[in-house]
């Protein structure tokens, strides 16, 4: 214990030391700050595209006469908020779409439109606190860390040092320990701010805590290991640069090249080709196949199930469907080759400690790939709602009646 | 031979005898030359495979068979970003934005399927490109290497000899600058080799000639700042961990902020965001598909002048073919201006980007580098504004068929007449109307009037650290 206060006094003398700490403070202030206000946007976005889109789907209804023209010119806004702890990893938000405006149509036209943020912000990426705890903060522990022998050797007082320590542990270990937790600190507190503005829970700040505290000590490990090596300041400098380069960008980059070799994800671009084929072939096809392929999925409309007219809405509605279960098998190995490479990703960012602290910290914000997706899912459960409500006006048509309208599903973001 | 090349050829005798520098120096070499040829393949790839799909595209769409226009407004059309030949070596926003766009009437769809939606998650950095291990990585060799240049004669000593020997501290600079220029010039050979792999693929010379000197330029950045710290630092370890501060700071640290700091100070709304507000402008515009909508009153009154017609019916034209037309102008001005000011805002957010390399170099030559392959924001929206070009012109050409190859009687009643129906149906060699489409970069002049600005703050860079240099190397004591 009063090693530890004797190397926290030698802390607060060291002006180098104190340089880098508060290098981490500015740096964790910007990126809790910047995070803040970015989430603030997206949801002050949200909430005005949701008075919008009630004003734009009330509009459009009142112009219709017929439930099949009001399912066409309906929309329907999803969306997924940014939860309360997005400030600190915004993740995919930048590259994944997080806003919808789906209608009754085939929902594989419309689930893949990418309302993605300026395209530089995905290619360079943003300074948000899950890259300052993965990325930054290794690389200033080092430069802390890394003459913590070698400095005294330098000065000429290591071997005395020891020698007088009695058991050198005495002596690294709480000055690694006063360093390492220093820098700790001064990234959490900020960090510990904008979670209590921002409200997230004790639960994930502590989780983020713990991961920030447990990557950072990986990380001293490190860094201890390699000073044993008698050698000059510099030369251990550049190992340890070497070192971090190597976890911190290397190894994640080359994973994620052999990954998405090993595990082929089908081109996107089908998915739409085979959908639109199938809608618009639908218009050139005898309609009973078409009804066919729709009521062998929806045997409950059968006895409702026949067109006589050369056009009725029930079988619109019904070839839309049929696109997009044309696209299904294409689609679902989409979804699971996605799937497939973040368990990938999962496993191999056990040999980078900067991509766990970084999956880590988007697994806690929601902002990972299995949330994005998760979010597809719902944006489809939605759809899949919109075209129950729908069918029996379709099938049955029962006299156009827009307050029945007014019990259109409503969408609810996912909890 | 002159002093600073003899100071040049011991720095280099030296390093060659280092195990520290000949280790870093053939892995980053070996990580160049594996990603320059795994990147090469895999766009040469892409550009082939996207050609392809272009072609198949437009096949598809002229084998289509007789049918009404409209259904073919509906049918629709893809344009594909091909990647120009300079993205072999820095792919830029490629893998960030979608790669195809479906085009068809009243709608200005999104480029979909961009390679990051399906890609692994491994944490923020992008994919091993080589333009990413030149900006991030041979700066760090460079540091590693260079480091002690001066350093390493005041350490040993040797520094108060050269000096007594009357050599002048602007020589030995000189000389050391030599040594570090050599080292960085040895390493401009891949992004050499790449671009006049390009140029051999029909690249503009000039674009390659500025990309590898660009790079050339960037890393003589790096150098000078190496050798301007090593001779004003006295020691060997503070300079290291001042260089790795900065690059730290130039590498990674400002290029976020920047965009933090653009993301901040302009809110670019997205689509879905303009396509709601354009949508409640779009309603007064009135339904094209609808032509009995009071909207298009005063359109009839004066067709119906212009043809000295009592009704719609006697117009020697269709009016429901007239009508598509005329709304699918009007609502295609209205959103065409929401999306140029979406990108105009946009591009808003990159110059504030750009500027924030008169704090980084490596955010300058990355702008520089991705204006000059034809992989920056500015291609990918002029890939957006000539596939709406061509979305606009078949979709109009399909309704001036609309409006003269079948009568409005027959259209009116094909819903319910299955004869006047079949009359509706228009020969498939009409579908022939649509352009062939091929997206190539822009002329070189115009990408090299793009980067001249973050080529002109490399040069700042390089003119303040060689004023370093100057004032260090004159100065220089034992």
């Amino acid at each position: 214990m009063s090693g530890l206060l004797r190397e926290a006094r030698f802390l607060l003398r060291d002006r180098g030391a104190l340089l880098w700490l508060a290098l981490a403070l500015l740096l964790s202030a910007a990126a809790t700050g910047f995070g803040i206000a970015e989430v603030r946007g997206q949801r002050a976005t949200i909430a005005a595209l949701l008075e919008e889109d009630a004003r734009d789907r009330a509009d459009a209804i009142s112009k219709q006469e017929d439930w099949g023209g009001a399912a066409y010119a309906a929309f329907h806004l999803a969306y997924a908020p940014p939860s309360d702890f997005a400030f600190a990893a915004l993740g995919q938000r930048d590259t994944a779409p997080w806003l919808h405006r789906v209608r009754m149509l085939a929902l594989e036209g419309q689930i893949h439109e990418a309302d993605t943020k300026n395209a530089d912000f995905g290619l360079i990426g943003r300074f948000d606190f899950a890259f300052l705890a993965a990325t930054i903060a290794p690389l200033l522990l080092i430069l802390l860390l890394h003459d913590l022998r070698a400095g005294e050797r330098v000065a000429g007082r290591h071997d005395l040092l020891v020698a007088t320590a009695g058991a050198p542990q005495r002596l690294w270990r709480p000055r690694a320990t006063v360093r390492l937790a220093g820098l700790a600190f001064a990234m959490l507190v900020p960090f510990w701010i904008g979670a209590g503005i921002e409200g997230a829970g004790i639960a994930k700040t502590l989780a983020a805590s713990v991961l920030v505290m447990g990557g950072l000590a990986v990380w001293g490990l490190i860094v201890v290991a390699v000073g044993r090596l008698a050698a000059p300041p510099p030369v251990l400098l550049a190992v340890l640069v070497g070192l971090w380069l190597a976890l911190a960008l290397l190894v994640p980059a080359l994973s994620r090249a052999v990954i998405e070799a090993a595990v082929p994800v089908p081109d996107g671009a089908e998915i739409l080709m085979l959908q639109r084929e199938a809608v618009n072939d639908a218009w050139d096809k005898p309609k009973a196949a078409t009804m066919e392929t729709f009521l062998a999925r929806h045997p409950e409309w059968r006895s409702l199930g026949e067109v006589s007219k050369p056009f009725e809405w029930k079988w619109y509605y019904a070839f839309q469907q049929v696109g997009d279960q044309q696209a299904e098998p294409i689609v679902t190995a989409y979804r699971e080759g996605r799937l497939a490479r973040d368990a990938a990703a999962e496993w191999a960012a056990l040999l980078s400690p900067a991509a766990l602290v970084e999956r880590g910290f988007e697994r806690l914000a929601g902002t990972d790939m299995r949330a994005m997706i998760a979010y597809e899912d719902h944006v489809r459960a939605f759809h899949a709602d919109l075209r129950a409500f729908h069918y029996p006006l379709f099938f049955r048509d029962p006299p156009y009646d827009p307050v029945v309208l007014k019990g259109l599903p409503r969408y609810q973001p996912m909890p | 031979m002159s002093a600073p090349f003899r100071i040049a050829r011991e720095e280099w005798r030296l390093w060659t005898r280092s195990r520290v520098v000949v280790v870093a120096a053939f892995i980053v070499a070996v990580l160049l030359a594996a990603t320059s040829v795994l990147t090469a393949l895999r766009l040469a790839d892409e550009a082939e495979r996207r050609t392809a799909r272009q072609a198949s595209a437009e096949a598809t769409f002229f084998a289509q068979p007789d049918r009404h226009p409209h259904r073919m407004v509906h049918y629709g059309h893809y344009a594909f970003r091909t990647p120009p030949p300079l993205s072999a070596f820095d792919p830029g926003v490629d893998a960030v934005t979608g790669q195809s766009i479906y085009l068809e009437g009243h709608r200005q769809n999104t480029a979909m399927f961009a390679d990051t939606r399906a890609a692994a998650d491994l944490g923020g950095f992008a994919a091993l490109t080589p333009a990413n291990l030149y900006q991030l990585l041979i700066p760090l060799l460079l540091i590693i290497i260079g480091h002690g240049v001066v350093l390493r004669e005041r350490e040993s000593g040797t520094l108060s000899v050269l000096l007594a020997q009357g050599q002048t501290g602007l020589a030995i600079a000189g000389g050391k600058a030599l040594a570090l220029a050599g080292v960085a010039g040895l390493f401009l050979l891949p992004v050499a080799v790449l671009a006049g792999l390009s140029v051999t693929g029909g690249e503009s010379p000039l674009a390659a000639g500025l990309l590898v000197g660009g790079y050339a330029l960037y890393l003589a950045v790096w150098a000078a700042l190496v050798l301007a710290v090593s001779l004003w630092v006295r020691q060997r370890s503070v300079a290291l961990g001042v260089l790795v501060l900065v690059w730290l700071m130039v590498a990674l640290i400002v290029p976020r902020i920047g965009i933090n700091a653009a993301s901040a100070a302009i809110d670019a709304p997205g689509k879905i965001e303009s396509d709601l507000v354009m949508l409640a402008e779009e309603r007064k515009l009135g339904d094209g598909h609808n032509a009995a909508d009071p909207a298009f009153e005063a359109l009839k009154k004066q067709v119906l002048e212009q043809y000295q017609a009592a009704s719609v019916e006697e117009l020697p034209v269709n009016w429901r073919g007239v009508v598509a037309g005329h709304s699918e102008a009007k609502l295609t001005a209205l959103m065409n201006a929401h999306a140029e000011r979406r990108m105009e805002s946009e591009a808003a957010q990159a110059r504030i980007v750009t500027w924030f390399g008169l704090a980084s170099p490596t955010l300058a030559v990355g702008a520089a580098s991705r204006a000059l392959a034809g992989t920056d924001l500015a291609t990918h929206h002029r890939f957006l504004r000539e596939s709406e070009a061509l979305r606009f012109d078949f979709v109009q050409g399909l309704n001036d068929l609309h409006a003269t190859a079948l009568t409005y009687a027959d259209d009116a009643a094909r819903s319910s007449d299955a004869e006047a129906e079949k009359r509706t149906r228009v020969n498939a060699a009409s579908w022939r109307l649509l352009d062939t489409f091929r997206f190539v970069p822009d002329p070189a002049a115009a990408r090299a009037a793009r980067a001249a600005l973050p080529l002109l703050l490399l040069f700042g860079w390089l003119a303040v650290l060689g004023g370093a240099i100057v004032a260090g190397a004159r100065r220089l004591a034992p």
